[in-house]
C-alpha cells in the first residue's frame, strides 16, 4: 500500500536484499534459527565460526550477563562463548541446504583454524558447498586456536597477514572477510595487514574483552561458575561508540571494504555505521534481544531515511561522515554559547548542577521559578548541560552575522 | 488499594526520577523528606542509607508511607510528570521502609544532658518533637491517657494502615529513643509538676464539631471519630442498613468506608453541600470509598433529620457551586425550592472537629486552637505547641514537620543544640 524504496545492495558481487546481516553468533548456531532469519527478511547470515577440530569446543553455561540499568538491563551484554561447536561436516552441509533453499540470500560461514592446513581445509570445503562468502574469526575475545592459543590472532599484524593470505589462497574467487578486534595498539596496521595479506574486507569488529562485573558480597565475578568466572566478549549499545571509531579509522585510511559490526541497536546506529564507512551491518545482540522480527523496523527505518534524505540507494551514505572526522588540533574553534529554550525547560535544575560542579560555573538558578540561565561571560560553551537535559531543552549556538547556527543537535 | 513496589519495580521506578537539584519535591514535604537522595540509594542499591535518610526527616515515615496525602505534597510539584507521570514517592519510601526496619539500623545516640521536656499528646507531633529532641540527647516524658500513636493508632481504619504498622512505629520511641510515658490526662500545666525544662503541647482536637439542625438528638444520630474508633476496636456499631454521613472531610469518607467495610450489605451515602472537586478527603480515601460501594450526595444541603423516635431520613436543600473564596475553594449557594427527602435509618456527623476547653493559661485562637509565633512558642515562655491543636484538622506529616520544629524551638530556648 505504501511506495517503498530499493535498499538492496552490491556486497562484494553479492546481491543482498538489504544491508542488514546475521553475525556469525548464536543466533546462526542452529539450522532452524537461520531458517527463520531469513525467512523472517534478515539479507543474509554468517553461520557461527566452525572448525576441523576433531572434539568440539566445551562451552560452559551460563555463559551470558550483562550490565544497565533495570529498565533498559542490555547496555552491554557479555558471553563466555566460544566457536560454535558444530564441526565443519555439519555447517557443510547447512550451507548446501540453506542456498538451496534461500538462493537469493547471502549463505556465509566463519572459520576458524589451528594451522595453514585448517585455514585452507575449510575455505575449501566451504566453498566447494557453495558458500557466498568466508568470514575468518581472527578476534574471538577467548583467544584463537594456532601458534599463541588464547591471544587474538588479529593483536598480530604478522599472523594476521599470513593466515589472511593462507585463507584467501583457498578461497581464491570466493570473497573473504576478516573479523579483526578493536583491541589493537593501531588499528589501521591491522586493516593494512588484512589488505596486503588480501582479503577482500574487513568485519570490524568483534566483542570487546571485558569483565561484566563482580559480585560485590561474594567477589564472584560475572557470569559465575562455581564461584568462578573469565572475561567476557562485550556486545551491545555499550560498545557502539568504540565500532564507530575503529570502522572510521580503517576507512580513513584503508581502501578496503568494510562490514560493519558492534553495538549496532538500530536502523539509526546502522546509518551511523555506513556514513562512517561500512558498507553493511551485522547485527546478534540485538535479535538475541528482541528477536529475527527487529529486521522489520531496521529495513522500514532505513527506507524511510534514504526518502527523507533523497538517497537512491543505501551505498550513498557510505562514508558520508568521513571528511569530517578530524583531529581535535584541526577543529577550527567556534565561539559557542549555551542557549536555553524555557519554554521546553522543565526546571529540573540539572543542567545547573552540571554546569556548577562539571562544566565552568555559568548557569545560575533562580529557585522561586526554577529557571536556570546562562552567563553568557562564563558559558564556554562545553555542552555538558546539554547533554543532561532531560527533555533536550538545551542547545549549543554559534551567531554568525545575522543567522544563527546551532551545534551538535541532537536528533 | 495494597500497592506495593517489589524491588524490580522499585528500581525501574527510581529510575525515573530526574535528581532534581533544589527538588521541588523536598520543599513541598512538610517534613522535607530528601526525597531525590533517598531515590538515588534506591537506584544504587544502598537501602540502609536510604531508610537513614527518610527516618531521620520523619520519624512516622512508615505511617506516612502508607497514609500520606502524597497528591497535596510531594507529587504535586514532581518536575517528571511534565514529561509523563509524577514519580510514586510515597510508595518510594514504603518499599525503603518495608525493606529496611528502624531496628536494622545502628544507632550513635548522646547520654542525656539533663534537660527535660515535657509532650502533653503522644500523637505524631509529639512523637516526632520526643525523636527529635533524643538526638541531642534531651529526655522527654510523654503524657498520654489513651494509647500512644495519636490518630494513625488510634482512629485510621486497620485496612488503610496496618495496625502492626501503626503501633510499632509509635512504640520505636520507648524502644530505640528512651522516652518515657505517662497514663495521665492533662488539662493544665500545673498538673505536669516540676522538674520539667521546656513543655510541648499536642493533644490535637478531641472534640467533634456538632450540627445545629433540628433531629440531631435522636438516638440513631452518631458523630464519626466515635465510631472509628468503635470500629478500630473490633466492636460492633449497631448501625442501620441505610446510612446517611452527613460532611465532605477525611473523617466523613473514612467513616463512611468503614461503616460499608463493617456491613457490604449497608448502604451508605455521604451528604454533603460542595461538589467532588470540594471534598476535603485524600485521593487514596475517596478512591477506596467508591471501590467499596459508598455513594456520594454531593450538592445538598442537611437541613432536619426526620424521625420521631428514631431517624427516619433527612431533609437536604440542592445547592449549586458559587464563584471561589479567597483560598480558591468553591462556595455553594442554596437553589429555593429543591428541597427533597433522603431516607435513612441512621445518621453520621462527620463536619469537622475542635479543640476541647483545655490549658486555659495559655491564649486561645478565636476558634479555640492554641496560639503561637512562628517559633510554635505559646504565649507562655517555655511552652511550645504543634499539630492539630495549632492547626486544626491537617494531615500526619504536618503534625510531623510540627513536632521536629517545636524540638528545634526548645532546644534554643534551652539554650543552644549543644546543651
Amino acid at each position: 500500500m505504501f511506495k517503498k524504496v530499493d535498499i538492496s545492495i552490491d556486497f562484494l558481487g553479492i546481491h543482498l536484499d538489504s544491508p542488514f546481516i546475521l553475525s556469525a553468533a548464536p543466533p546462526t548456531d542452529e539450522l532452524e534459527m537461520a531458517e527463520r532469519g531469513l525467512e523472517e527478511g534478515w539479507a543474509g547470515v554468517i553461520l557461527k565460526t566452525t572448525s576441523v577440530e576433531g572434539n568440539p569446543v566445551e562451552l560452559k553455561n551460563p555463559m551470558m550477563s550483562s550490565f544497565g540499568p533495570m529498565s533498559k538491563k542490555v547496555v552491554g551484554l557479555g558471553n563466555i562463548d566460544l566457536i560454535s561447536h558444530h564441526h565443519i561436516d555439519i555447517v557443510e552441509e547447512r550451507v548446501k541446504y540453506l542456498k538451496k533453499k534461500f538462493p537469493n540470500k547471502m549463505i556465509a560461514a566463519s572459520i576458524m583454524g589451528a594451522s595453514k592446513e585448517d585455514w585452507q581445509t575449510l575455505v575449501l570445503r566451504l566453498k566447494k558447498a557453495g558458500a557466498d562468502l568466508i568470514e575468518c574469526s581472527f578476534s574471538c575475545p577467548q583467544g584463537s586456536m594456532g601458534e599463541e592459543p588464547g591471544k587474538m590472532l588479529a593483536q598480530s599484524i604478522e599472523a594476521t597477514e599470513k593466515v589472511t593470505r593462507w585463507v584467501k589462497e583457498g578461497a581464491d574467487t570466493t570473497p573473504v572477510l576478516i573479523k579483526i578486534t578493536p583491541q589493537v595498539t593501531d588499528i589501521v596496521e591491522v586493516a593494512k595487514a588484512v589488505k596486503r595479506g588480501g582479503a577482500d574486507g574487513i568485519t570490524a569488529s568483534n566483542t570487546i574483552p571485558s569483565l561484566l562485573g563482580v559480585d560485590i558480597y561474594t567477589f564472584e565475578p560475572y557470569p559465575t561458575l562455581f564461584g568462578e568466572g573469565a572475561y567476557s566478549g562485550l556486545s551491545g549499545p555499550a560498545i557502539k561508540p568504540i565500532t564507530l571509531r575503529t570502522i572510521a579509522e580503517i576507512a580513513k585510511n584503508v581502501d578496503i571494504v568494510i562490514s560493519g559490526n558492534g553495538g549496532a541497536f538500530n536502523w539509526r546506529d546502522a546509518v551511523e555505521f555506513m556514513a562512517v564507512g561500512a558498507s553493511n551491518v551485522q547485527f546478534c545482540t540485538l535479535p538475541m534481544h528482541y528477536g529475527f522480527r527487529t529486521i522489520r523496523d531496521l529495513k522500514s527505518g532505513l527506507e524511510h531515511y534514504l526518502k527523507e534524505m533523497g538517497f537512491s540507494s543505501p551505498m550513498e551514505i557510505v562514508g558520508k561522515a568521513l571528511k569530517n572526522i578530524k583531529n581535535q588540533e584541526e577543529l577550527v574553534k567556534p565561539e559557542t554559547r549555551s542557549e536555553i529554550d524555557l519554554d521546553k525547560c522543565i526546571g529540573c535544575g540539572v543542567c545547573y548542577v552540571a554546569c556548577n560542579d562539571g562544566g565552568h560555573m555559568a548557569i545560575s538558578w533562580d529557585s522561586v521559578n526554577r529557571k536556570p540561565s546562562v552567563n553568557e561571560d562564563k558559558c564556554t560553551g562545553c555542552a555538558m548541560c546539554m547533554q543532561v537535559c532531560p527533555v533536550d531543552a538545551i542547545r549549543m549556538r554559534e551567531k554568525l552575522d545575522s543567522k544563527v547556527h546551532y551545534f551538535a543537535e541532537r536528533r | 488499594m495494597e500497592r506495593k513496589l517489589d524491588r524490580v519495580q522499585a528500581l525501574i521506578e527510581a529510575e525515573r526520577c530526574l535528581y532534581c537539584y533544589d527538588a521541588p519535591c523536598e520543599k513541598a514535604c512538610p517534613a522535607h523528606v530528601p526525597v531525590p537522595e533517598f531515590i538515588q540509594s534506591i537506584r544504587s542499591g544502598n537501602l540502609k542509607g536510604a531508610r537513614e535518610l527518610v527516618s531521620l526527616a520523619n520519624p512516622s515515615i512508615e505511617v506516612c508511607g502508607e497514609v500520606c496525602p502524597e497528591e497535596q505534597f510531594c507529587q504535586s510539584v514532581c518536575t517528571r510528570a511534565q514529561i509523563d507521570s509524577p514519580i510514586r514517592i510515597r510508595e518510594l519510601h514504603k518499599f525503603v521502609t518495608d525493606n529496611v526496619k528502624l531496628s536494622d539500623l545502628e544507632f550513635d545516640l548522646p547520654p542525656f544532658n539533663g534537660k527535660k521536656v515535657a509532650i502533653v499528646g503522644g500523637g505524631p507531633a509529639g512523637l516526632a518533637c520526643a525523636r527529635e529532641l533524643r538526638k541531642y540527647g534531651v529526655e522527654s516524658v510523654i503524657f498520654e491517657k489513651k494509647e500512644l500513636g495519636g490518630i494513625p493508632v488510634q482512629e485510621i481504619s486497620k485496612e488503610r494502615l496496618p495496625e502492626e504498622i501503626a503501633r510499632g512505629e509509635a512504640k520505636q520511641i520507648l524502644k530505640i529513643y528512651d522516652a518515657e510515658v505517662k497514663d495521665e490526662k492533662i488539662t493544665n500545666l500545673n498538673e505536669l509538676g516540676q522538674g520539667f525544662d521546656a513543655v510541648f503541647v499536642s493533644t490535637g482536637l478531641t472534640e467533634e464539631l456538632e450540627l445545629d439542625i433540628q433531629g440531631v438528638n435522636l438516638p440513631n444520630v452518631y458523630t464519626a471519630r466515635k465510631l472509628l474508633k468503635t470500629i478500630k476496636s473490633g466492636m460492633k456499631t449497631g448501625l442501620g442498613k441505610r446510612v446517611g454521613v452527613i460532611g465532605g472531610g477525611n473523617v466523613a469518607v473514612e467513616v463512611a468506608a468503614a461503616l460499608k467495610r463493617e456491613d457490604p450489605s449497608r448502604d451508605v451515602e455521604v451528604v454533603y453541600r460542595r461538589g467532588l472537586k470540594e471534598l476535603r478527603a485524600f485521593r487514596d480515601e475517596i478512591e477506596e470509598a467508591l471501590e467499596l460501594g459508598v455513594t456520594f450526595q454531593f450538592l445538598a444541603i442537611p437541613l432536619e433529620i426526620k424521625g420521631s423516635d428514631k431517624v427516619e431520613g433527612i431533609v437536604v436543600r440542592r445547592a449549586r457551586l458559587g464563584p471561589p473564596d479567597e483560598k480558591g475553594r468553591r462556595t455553594f449557594e442554596e437553589v429555593p425550592n429543591s428541597d427533597f427527602f433522603i431516607p435513612f435509618d441512621s445518621i453520621v456527623i462527620a463536619i469537622g472537629q475542635k479543640a476541647s476547653d483545655i490549658f486555659p493559661e495559655l491564649e486561645k485562637t478565636p476558634n479555640g486552637l492554641i496560639k503561637v509565633n512562628e517559633d510554635l512558642e505559646t504565649s507562655k515562655k517555655g511552652v511550645f505547641a504543634g499539630g492539630d491543636i495549632v492547626r486544626g484538622a491537617s494531615t500526619i506529616v504536618e503534625s510531623v514537620a510540627d513536632g521536629k520544629k517545636a524540638a528545634q524551638s526548645i532546644l534554643k530556648y534551652l539554650g543552644g543544640q549543644n546543651v
